[in-house]
């Protein structure tokens, strides 16, 4: 089977087929699929050790092929990573400079993200970069959808406020007596 | 996508994985090979087992138990000899001696069945009247007294 074939395959069906015959083409194209979203989404939660998180994420996939029971392959991987990142919260930090590189390039958008409460930013990074429905980021963060909701308006409403200031307030008349 | 979407992937497109994350998880890949393909038809022990079984199946004394062991005809059965018959084709066709005398019978004529009777009672004749003749000679014929 060719990587021509692999586009048509779903994730889950592409990753049953690679459990099934241990393809290193299938798992190439798998692993394409979501390594850039899956750094990303590490690298901003949590810069010093996402190298270390990501590999067990995928030694644990090759190991243990997970067994989704109809839920998405992309769920159950930013569901994992995000465990993993937790733990690795607890543990003390590394020695390093614990900057991603769009911090050292000066990117005011990603700086800004970085501001923001840990919650808040998972919630807007799980919603925009790893495009999970707010309903499952409720259940990863442990809260109501409604508390998710509010927290992703929230998080964007701070990031608006950090890139271009506070709203501007309607004019107020003071009266000057002399 | 969103104004706030489309911008924050704009910004985070210089974000890729580093190559040397990407080969070391390929290489830890690459530790694990694909399972080797077991054609029960085609794998060396099922085959040689089979070959072992046919050649037991057709080497085995028990092929030949009725062919080969000593005495083996004496518990076969009947011999077929016992109740042989010629071919009825080499049979002689007989030819009935009394069938003129009964067409006559039937037919009304008793002289010749008295004729023959009569000899008969008087020890003339060597071929005594078969059953069903002498009972007719009996119902219709006289004895007439010796010359």
């Amino acid at each position: 089977m060719s990587s021509k074939h692999y586009q048509h395959l779903n994730d889950e069906a592409l990753l049953e087929f690679y459990h099934s015959t241990r393809n290193l083409a299938a798992f190439r194209h798998l692993y394409t699929r979501y390594k850039d979203s899956l750094y990303r989404y590490c690298a901003q939660m949590n810069f010093t050790c996402t190298n270390r998180v990501l590999e067990e994420l995928w030694t644990n996939l090759l190991e243990h092929p997970p067994v989704l029971q109809g839920r998405l392959l992309r769920s159950w991987l930013f569901i994992r990573i995000n465990k993993l990142l937790r733990r690795h919260l607890e543990e003390p930090a590394e020695a390093g400079t614990g900057r991603p590189e769009h911090q050292q390039q000066g990117e005011p958008l990603l700086e800004a993200i970085q501001q923001l409460p840990r919650s808040q930013r998972n919630i807007l990074l799980l919603h925009m970069e790893c495009r999970l429905p707010l309903a499952t980021i409720a259940d990863i963060e442990g809260i109501s959808l409604k508390r998710c909701r509010d927290q992703y308006h929230q998080g964007k409403e701070q990031l608006r406020e950090i890139l271009h200031g506070p709203r501007r307030q309607p004019w107020r008349i003071v009266e000057v007596t002399v | 996508m969103s104004v706030w979407e489309s911008q924050y992937r704009q910004a985070a497109s210089q974000l890729v994985s580093p190559e040397h994350l990407d080969e070391r998880i390929m290489q830890q890949a690459r530790q694990y090979k694909p399972a080797p393909r077991t054609n029960r038809l085609a794998s060396g022990a099922a085959g040689s087992f089979a070959a072992v079984a046919v050649m037991v199946l057709l080497i085995h004394p028990a092929q030949y138990l009725g062919a080969l062991t000593p005495g083996g005809t004496q518990n076969s059965g009947p011999n077929p000899l016992e109740n042989w018959q010629p071919q009825p084709s080499s049979v002689g066709v007989q030819r009935d001696q009394w069938f003129g005398l009964r067409s006559e019978v039937r037919a009304g004529n008793y002289v010749s069945l008295c004729d023959h009777w009569r000899r008969e009672q008087r020890g003339i004749t060597d071929s005594p009247l078969p059953r069903d003749l002498a009972r007719k000679a009996r119902q219709h014929c006289r004895l007439l007294p010796k010359p």
